[in-house]
């Protein structure tokens, strides 16, 4: 009895110690991983990686200055990691955030200087218009993925130019400000998302993001549509044949899942840069599939690769600015981690279930 | 319509069909690789760094294939051998090759959006013989560059490899039928690792012909979603060779026409822009309204990847 | 050859999962012309120990001699190289491809630039079915063939490369008894040439009619090795399970009354392959009866049961379950007009196995713990605890992944689930299948028990003695028709093989019909 009682309590111990760890080693690894391919890379390009990764670092964290820059580019990064983080448990592959924050950036930009209200109205009413901009545009390939299995990656990733080009129409022909910048009318100041940083456009958006992820944990752990969606992303046919309405479950995901992206663009346009601007993003949809990734679908872990991908952004600034490195550099590092958790992700998954071929 | 018009569309086509090529050897062996715009945006800065260093369009050309097959290994092995999501993993190659190539172009060619130099040597146009003095056929047909040709002249080439090799035999039931394969003592690796690397290799003449042909210069992400424009070809034709260049010719006349109009409608060039992003789409629609008539038959279930 | 003309000599082999032992201790040796049956229940390892000869699983211990040399097959080209071919349970064949491409693959006849010679192709594989007597159009593409005509198919791969040694994994399971009595022809025809068979079985009645050997496989252990002569039956099947199985359960009689809980009226369905699966069924359940639905696997089951859960959308006809007559409904309609559903495929449809164990016993229990948008996951946790008490899940906890369960405890799991909703209609799909013997008490328990609480049971099993000792009623499948429906007591397994088999319309006109070989090709 206690013989056989004492292996299994080790096998339980070590059971613990790998569960508490494992959720955390294999973004340590990937995070590692990055870094070395990203310092052969510096070497290629000519410079010394230790001073590039110096900079890099310093100019995303050390001091209120870069870190409020950082903080500012990791609000973005959360909503769009967010959106991503919730379809990919779904087992939808909404990848559009890009085109879905862009439509949202647009609807609060128009409203947010063609209507005139008080501020307690008008934000609201930017940030919901923003919300279903963002829902309609995923709409579109949630429509055709649901109704007529048309794979949703190349329609998200079409979608993307698609609402480029006509923001771009919007902002630089239709409705263009006077002047030569193509852009929208500034916003009034009703619509304005109060910043508190003297060195960077860091608003109140920021608790908006943070209050999402709230939101989306506690639809995750403590409601029926949360648990639908993850059998729904485990295994879709056993969701249906358990009585789960598939197909308006899968709608609801990616109507969610872009509005949360749109709400990345009412940031944007409301509290950083109070008017929309033509082709103002610097690929935050993209790197919300790397955030998703790094956070392994977790709302709460989506803050904090958002927070590592933000400081990475700010230091890439400066590392641009001091160095002749490239703030592309970090893009790279960004998606070398994608691909190595891709693998990892995959290895759990197939260990999980080695048929015991009878 | 004109014959300038039918010019342009077959030049604009070449990237298309060659990228389509590519994407239609994987999807027969049954991998859907979303990776083809990085596969080309890498081959398109090779090709021009290799041919501004040695200014030589060859070795261009050729520095531009190896870069994408290198790039397309990668993937394989990461998809193949690690068993990454293909998905993921193509999204992550394609971001890491977009941003690969504007860390290098500033790098190593120090320009920060657009690269382009009179060291570069261009393709001369070929003047094909008989056809050019055809009447209406020739002037479109004939006084493109050696790139645009041999994109065409692939098309058959890979049709006969599909469809009357062993290789081809083995690709075809790779895709559609693995555990039959297998147990047949194909090695269904070594078979989808090249698809992959041949994907690599058309996408590397598709980025070439980008930067080196289409026009003489490098800009970030200048492959403008062609990779996907190329699987909306390949899914429409369901991976047949013939009619996936037919379908990529649309795309291709498409954008010629999108090109052309602002002149004639005076119309904004974005909305004019959208046109080939939006017939694509409609393809897509298409094949799905296609896939869901021929499913509805039979009436399984409808929630299939 | 080998010393003393043994052609494959396996000896001592083990192989294990993870913590699962799939092999203790195999030794196994098979003769030049002789057809060697394995026989063993589900699960035994037999075939793990085949795909480890065709060198599809590597071994942790032991030897494999072929002729005498010591092998080590890495992936199955090596071993076909060696002259092995195996047939699968499952065919491994490319269905839009020709007969020919399907047989070629792998050794394909070639002219100049790789090309493939399709001409020599055809005639080599016409010439081969001519040999075998396996006659088959080269020509004709794969995926419209019937079961049978794959088999051979199959077949016809492993002889074209030459495969001295076959294996046969369950080869009768999907055929019809004159298609089965074929295959033996075939089986015996290459036994005389020379070629050596390994017959995959759990059915004892073939193994005794045409085996030379027979070696009994148990717990992943071979146990016995012997001749087939004057071995019978009941002491196989008791070197299968290690003791008399008597696989009866104690029921008393049934008494349905007239509530048709379950009726299906002329149903029609399409099949995967364009076929008509379900061609105008009609049938009834009673409230207080369990019903069989027997048939050769293939033969329009599964679509009729899709078409029931609703997975599946009908053609025509009407299904209704406890009064509510649709023509379609999605699962979860059905399921809500009070169907319990226990699917086959546990793997896909079933359960979802990277989901914990109270995940996979709430979902279709959902409304019983929300309150308004909020999940009671906590209670739903709780009853997952008392569910995997009360129907004995071993090994299993609320948080346990299922795909880390055995088959039969996943049954078990399947069974809380489906069998704890207020759901007055039970469909259970190849209940016992995958699941050792002491589970399949237990399930059919479970399902008698559903039955004495005035459920309408309906049972499809591809296995006689299940049906027979659980049911009250069989209904008999036959290409997409019921072709009997038959009071168990009153009939017997022979018939009911007959009628799988498509005989009922020979029935009448001549008894003798064992004899004829072309008879019973009633279509």
């Amino acid at each position: 009895m206690s013989t056989e009682a004492l292996p299994a309590l080790r096998r339980r111990a070590s059971a613990v110690m790998a569960a508490l760890f494992r959720p955390l080693l294999s973004p340590a690894v990937a995070v590692v991983i990055a870094i070395a391919v990203g310092a052969i890379l510096v070497a290629v390009v000519g410079q010394n990686p230790i001073y590039v990764y110096a900079i890099l670092v310093e100019g995303g964290l050390v001091g209120w200055p870069n870190l409020s820059v950082a903080l500012q580019l990791t609000t973005p990064l959360i909503f769009t990691g967010l959106a991503v983080a919730l379809s990919f448990r779904a087992g939808l592959w909404n990848i559009g955030a890009e085109g879905q924050m862009l439509m949202g950036a647009l609807a609060a930009g128009i409203l947010g200087y063609a209507v005139s209200l008080p501020a307690p109205l008008h934000i609201p009413l930017c940030v919901t218009a923003a919300f279903l901009g963002g829902a309609l545009w995923a709409a579109v390939p949630a429509l055709l993925r649901v109704y007529l299995s048309v794979n949703e990656l190349v329609v998200c990733l079409m979608m993307n130019p698609i609402a480029l080009l006509l923001t771009g129409y919007v902002s630089a022909r239709a409705l263009k400000a006077p002047g030569p910048t193509n852009k929208l009318p500034d916003i009034h100041d009703t619509a304005i998302l109060p910043n508190f940083s003297l060195f960077s456009q860091l608003n109140a958006g920021i608790f908006i993001a943070l209050v999402a992820c709230g939101v989306v944990t506690f639809m995750n752990s403590a409601t029926v549509r949360g648990f639908e969606w993850k059998i729904l992303g485990l295994n879709p046919r056993f969701a249906y044949y358990g009585g789960i309405d598939v197909g308006r479950n899968a709608l609801a995901v990616f109507l969610v899942s872009g509005g949360i992206a749109g709400l990345a663009g009412a940031e944007q346009v409301l509290g950083v840069y109070k008017a929309y601007y033509d082709n103002f993003s610097p690929g935050y949809g993209f790197d919300g599939i790397a955030v998703a990734m790094l956070a392994k679908n977790s709302p709460i872990g989506v803050i904090f690769a958002a927070f590592l991908f933000g400081a990475m952004n700010a230091g890439s600034v400066v590392l641009q600015m001091m160095t002749g490195v490239s703030k592309y550099l970090v893009q790279v590092l960004q998606f070398i981690i994608v691909l190595v958790l891709a693998a990892q992700f995959s290895f759990s998954w197939l260990a999980r279930r080695t048929p015991p071929d009878r | 319509m004109d014959s300038d018009l039918a010019y342009s569309a077959i030049r604009i086509s070449t990237p298309l069909i060659y990228a389509a090529l590519g994407g239609l050897l994987t999807y027969q062996a049954g991998i859907l690789n979303i990776a083809l715009d990085g596969f080309m945006i890498v081959a398109a800065f090779a090709a021009i760094a290799v041919a501004y260093a040695t200014e030589s369009l060859t070795l261009g050309v050729i520095g531009g294939c190896i870069s994408a097959i290198v790039l397309a290994a990668l993937l394989a092995v990461f998809n193949l051998r690690l068993r990454a999501n293909i998905f993921i993993a193509g999204i992550a190659v394609t971001f890491l090759a977009y941003g690969l190539t504007a860390l290098l172009l500033k790098g190593v060619l120090g320009q920060e959006g657009v690269f382009s130099s009179d060291r570069i040597p261009t393709f001369p146009p070929l003047r094909i013989p008989v056809i050019a003095d055809l009447p209406i056929v020739g002037p479109p047909l004939s006084g493109h560059t050696l790139l645009v040709y041999l994109a065409y002249l692939l098309v058959p080439v890979v049709a006969f490899f599909l469809y009357r090799t062993r290789w081809g035999l083995r690709v075809r039931v790779v895709g559609e039928a693995e555990d039959a394969a297998s147990a047949a003592g194909i090695n269904i690796f070594a078979i989808k690792f090249e698809t992959m690397l041949l994907s690599g290799l058309f996408c590397g003449l598709a980025g070439a012909y980008l930067s080196l042909g289409y026009v003489s210069l490098f800009a970030k992400q200048m492959t403008n979603e062609r990779g996907l424009i190329a699987l909306a070809a390949i899914f429409f034709a369901k991976g047949n060779p013939y009619w996936t260049a037919a379908v990529a010719l649309l795309f291709g006349t498409a954008t010629a026409l999108s090109v052309r109009l602002p002149e004639v409608t005076g119309l904004a060039p974005q909305l004019l822009e959208l046109i080939p992003y939006v017939v694509t789409l409609l393809t897509l629609v298409a094949v799905g309204v296609r896939k869901t008539r021929t499913r509805s038959r039979h009436g399984a279930w409808r929630f299939e990847l | 050859m080998g010393a003393d003309g043994d052609v494959i000599a396996m000896s001592h082999i083990a192989k294990r999962f993870d913590e699962l032992v799939a092999i203790h201790d195999a030794s196994l040796t098979v003769r030049a012309g002789e057809i060697h049956a394995l026989v063993g229940e589900n699960g035994a390892g037999k075939t793990t120990l085949m795909n480890i000869l065709y060198g599809l699983l590597p071994r942790d211990r032991g030897d494999i001699h072929l002729r005498g040399e010591p092998v080590q097959f890495v992936g199955p080209a090596q071993a076909i190289a060696a002259g092995i071919g195996m047939v699968h349970q499952h065919f491994k064949l490319a269905p839009s491809f020709t007969v020919a491409e399907n047989i070629i693959l792998g050794a394909e006849p070639l002219k100049s630039l790789d090309r493939i010679d399709r001409t020599k192709a055809e005639q080599e594989t016409a010439e081969l079915g001519r040999r075998f007597g396996l006659g088959l159009d080269p020509r004709s593409i794969v995926g419209a063939l019937p079961v049978g005509l794959r088999q051979r198919v199959e077949i016809l791969k492993a002889l074209y490369r030459d495969a001295e040694i076959m294996i046969l994994d369950e080869p009768t399971a999907v055929l019809t008894p004159q298609e089965t009595r074929e295959l033996f022809t075939t089986m015996r025809r290459l036994a005389e040439h020379g070629r050596s068979i390994i017959f995959i079985t759990h059915k004892l009645r073939e193994v005794i009619a045409v085996s030379d050997r027979i070696s009994v496989m148990r717990h992943g252990r071979i146990i016995s090795t012997e001749p087939n002569q004057g071995v019978t039956a009941h002491h196989l099947a008791s070197l299968m399970v290690g003791r008399s199985v008597l696989l009866r359960v104690h029921k008393t009689k049934a008494d349905p009354s007239e509530d048709r809980l379950l009726s299906v009226e002329r149903l029609t369905a399409i099949g995967d392959r364009d076929e008509t699966a379900v061609d105008g069924v009609s049938f009834f359940v009673r409230a207080g009866e369990i019903v069989g639905l027997a048939g050769v696997q293939g033969n329009g089951q599964d679509e009729l049961v899709q078409c029931i859960a609703g997975m599946r959308r009908p053609v025509s006809g009407r299904v209704g379950i406890c009064g509510a007559v649709t023509e379609h409904a999605d699962p979860r309609a059905r399921r809500a007009a009070g169907l319990a559903y226990i699917p086959a495929d546990r793997e896909r449809v079933g359960l979802s196995l990277t989901s914990q164990a109270w995940e996979n016993l709430t979902v279709g229990h959902l409304p019983e713990f929300s309150r308004g948008v909020a999940l009671m996951a906590n209670a739903a946790r709780r009853r997952a605890g008392e569910l995997i008490r009360r129907f004995d899940v071993r090994g299993a906890r609320e948080s346990t992944l299922a795909g880390s369960l055995s088959g039969g405890n996943q049954q078990k799991v399947q069974l809380a689930r489906e069998l704890t909703r207020q759901a007055r209609v039970v469909i259970a799909e190849q209940p016992s299948r995958g699941v050792d013997i002491g589970a399949i008490e237990a399930i059919h328990r479970v399902l008698v028990e559903m039955r004495e609480s005035g459920r309408a049971v309906f049972v499809i099993s591809a296995d006689l003695d299940e049906l027979f000792s659980l049911t009250d009623r069989i209904l008999v499948m036959y290409r997409g028709r019921i072709v009997a429906d038959l009071v168990a007591d009153k009939t017997d397994v022979e018939a009911v093989g007959r009628l799988m088999g498509g005989l009922h319309e020979d029935v009448e006109a001549s008894p003798e019909f064992e004899s004829g070989e072309r008879k019973g090709h009633v279509h």
